[in-house]
C-alpha cells in the first residue's frame, strides 16, 4: 500500500529578521546547501513515512518547526531542499478562518471555501446544511461574515473544513479556540473521521489531545527531528527535557 | 474522489478555484457599494468627459480621430482594465495572505484572478462604448464626425486576447516583486501614471513625432489599442505595430513565467 505522506531530508530557512537587507543577488542564489547569515534553518534533515489511516501527533516548544512542517505538508510552503510527497488530499485545518470574506454572507462563504478546497456546486449544495447545523448557525446563514463573533467565525470554519473527503487530515491548534460544548462536538467529529479511516496530522500543545488521537509522535527540537515513536514515548521524553531545563 | 472538481493539479481544478476566487472579487464589488456597476463605468466615462472637454472645448485638437470622444472612450475602456489589474497586483499576495497560506492552490491563481475579474468588468462595460457609438450616429449631422462600425470590429477579440495574455505575463512578475519588495508598490503606481500618457490613448501612434513614433511602437499596449480602435477608426491600421505588440506581449509573458517561479518559493515564506 502506498504512503500518505513522504518526506525525505526536508529542510526550510527563513530570514533571521524581516527588515534584513535582502539583495537581487539573493533571490536568484536558488537553494544552496549552505546557509546565508541572516538566516537559520526552520527545519533540516527531516524524513519520515506516514502510512493512510495513521495518526502523528507533533510536539515540541514554540518555534521549534511544527507549524511549519505542517505547512510543508499542506504545500502552501516550498521546501528550500529534499521533498514534501503527499498521496491524495488534503483537508487543512490550518489558519482555519483565512479563506472568509467579511462582507460576503455566511452562504456565500460556505460556497466560496468549499469550493476552493475542491467541493463541486453540487456536493456542496448536498453538505450545506450539515455544514450550517454543525456549526449552529441556522439564523445566520444570511449574515454578512464580519458580523459573526469569533467563536461562530471558528465554527463555521471547522465546520467546512471537516466535512471535506479528503483523505489526511492536518490540525493546528485550532482546538483551543471555541467554548468546551464545541470544542467536544469537534473532538467527536475528528474521532469520526479517524474510525473512517483517515490520516491525522495533528500540532497541538495539549498533552491530553495527543494522547486521545494519536498513536505516535514526531518530536521537534531546533528544526531537527529528534525523535519518532509511539505518541507516549515521545510525550515522556518530551517532558523529560522540558523540566530538566 | 468522487466528490471533488478534478484532481489538484488538473485543469479542471485550476478553473474551478480560479472563477470561484474571480466570482467572489466580482460578488464583493457588487454586493457592498449600492452603485455597484456604475462605478465600473464611472472612472472611465469620467475620465474620458475631461479628456474630451480639455481637448474639443479649451485647445482645438491635433491629435485623434473623429468622432474623439468615441476614440476616446475605445482605448479608455480596457486601460481601466489594465490600470485596475496592475494596481492590484502590487497587493495580490498581501491581500489575500491568509488564504495563500491555507490553502493549496496553484499560485499563478492569485495573479490570474485578479486579470480575470478585472476583465470581466471590462466586459461589462462596454455597453457604455455602445451608447456613445449609437448616440452618435443619431445626433450627429455632419457624417465626418459620425461614427462607422467597420470590419475592424473583428480584431476586438484579438485585442482582449493580447491585452489578457500581457496582463498575466505582468501580474506573473509584478505580484511577487512587490510581495518582496515593499518599495515598488509606489514605483509602480507611479509607473502607471507615466504610462498612462506614453500610451496612445488621447492620441494615436500617427501622431507621433519620428523617433518618439518608433519608441512607442515598443510599449505592448500601443498595437493593443491600435486593434481596439479599428471598429470604428479604420486609420489605425498598423500591421507592423500589432506584430512588435505580440512579440513584447510573448516576451513578457515568458519573464513573467520565468520570475514567478523563481520567487515563488520566498514569496511564499514572507507572508
Amino acid at each position: 500500500m502506498e504512503s500518505a505522506i513522504d518526506v525525505a531530508d526536508l529542510g526550510v530557512r527563513f530570514r533571521r529578521n524581516r527588515g534584513g537587507r535582502r539583495t537581487v543577488k539573493d533571490l536568484f542564489a536558488g537553494a544552496s546547501r549552505r546557509s546565508r547569515p541572516g538566516e537559520f534553518w526552520a527545519l533540516r534533515d527531516v524524513t519520515f513515512t506516514v502510512e493512510p489511516g495513521e495518526s502523528i501527533g507533533v510536539v515540541g516548544r514554540n518555534g521549534q518547526g511544527k507549524s511549519t512542517l505542517l505547512r510543508l505538508v499542506a504545500s502552501v510552503l516550498l521546501p528550500d531542499e529534499g521533498t514534501v510527497r503527499v498521496n491524495g488530499g488534503v483537508a487543512p485545518l490550518i489558519e482555519l478562518t483565512g479563506g472568509f470574506v467579511g462582507d460576503l454572507t455566511v452562504r456565500e462563504n460556505v460556497r466560496l471555501t468549499a469550493g476552493l478546497h475542491g467541493m463541486s456546486k453540487a456536493e456542496v449544495a448536498a453538505r450545506y446544511d450539515e455544514m450550517i447545523a454543525f456549526a449552529e448557525l441556522e439564523d445566520f446563514q444570511d449574515t454578512p461574515y464580519k458580523h459573526l463573533s469569533n467563536g461562530m467565525k471558528v465554527r463555521l470554519a471547522f465546520s467546512v473544513v471537516s466535512q471535506l473527503d479528503e483523505p489526511i487530515l492536518l490540525v493546528d491548534e485550532v482546538l483551543a479556540v471555541g467554548d468546551k460544548a464545541f470544542r467536544d462536538k469537534c473532538y467527536k467529529r475528528i474521532d469520526e473521521l479517524l474510525t473512517e479511516g483517515r490520516t491525522l496530522f495533528f500540532v497541538s500543545h495539549s498533552e491530553r489531545d495527543l494522547r486521545r488521537f494519536c498513536r505516535r509522535g514526531l518530536y521537534l527540537d531546533k528544526g531537527r527531528l529528534v525523535m519518532d515513536g509511539p505518541i507516549g514515548e515521545v510525550l515522556d521524553r518530551y517532558n523529560a527535557d522540558h523540566n530538566a531545563h | 474522489m468522487a466528490t471533488t472538481v478534478g484532481a489538484p493539479g488538473t485543469p479542471r481544478r485550476y478553473f474551478h478555484s480560479l472563477w470561484l476566487l474571480s466570482a467572489r472579487d466580482l460578488k464583493v464589488r457588487y454586493s457592498t457599494s449600492a452603485l455597484g456597476y456604475l462605478w465600473s463605468v464611472l472612472d472611465p466615462l469620467v475620465m474620458s468627459a475631461i479628456y474630451w472637454f480639455v481637448f474639443t472645448q479649451v485647445f482645438s485638437r491635433s491629435v485623434g480621430e473623429q468622432p474623439y470622444i468615441i476614440f476616446l472612450i475605445t482605448a479608455l475602456l480596457p486601460w481601466v482594465w489594465f490600470n485596475a489589474s496592475v494596481g492590484d497586483f502590487t497587493r495580490a499576495f498581501k491581500k489575500d495572505a491568509r488564504l495563500v497560506r491555507s490553502t493549496a492552490i496553484p499560485r499563478s491563481i492569485w495573479v490570474n484572478r485578479i486579470v480575470l475579474s478585472k476583465g470581466v468588468e471590462f466586459l461589462y462595460s462596454l455597453p457604455v462604448l455602445a451608447i456613445f457609438v449609437v448616440a452618435n450616429i443619431l445626433i450627429e449631422s455632419d457624417p465626418a464626425k459620425t461614427a462607422h462600425v467597420g470590419w475592424g470590429i473583428l480584431l476586438f477579440p484579438l485585442a482582449v486576447l493580447l491585452q489578457t495574455v500581457l496582463l498575466v505575463g505582468l501580474g506573473l512578475l509584478i505580484a511577487p516583486l512587490c510581495a518582496l519588495y515593499t518599495d515598488l508598490e509606489r514605483t509602480t503606481a507611479l509607473i502607471l501614471r507615466a504610462l498612462f500618457y506614453a500610451t496612445p490613448i488621447i492620441y494615436s501612434v500617427n501622431d507621433l513625432p519620428g523617433v518618439f513614433q518608433t519608441l512607442g511602437m515598443l510599449n505592448p499596449l500601443a498595437g493593443i489599442f491600435s486593434l481596439y480602435r479599428m471598429a470604428f477608426f479604420p486609420d489605425q491600421w498598423h500591421p507592423e505595430l500589432v506584430a512588435v505588440s505580440s512579440v513584447m506581449t510573448v516576451a513578457i509573458l515568458a519573464l513573467g513565467t520565468w520570475m514567478f517561479r523563481t520567487l515563488e518559493r520566498p514569496v511564499l515564506k514572507e507572508l
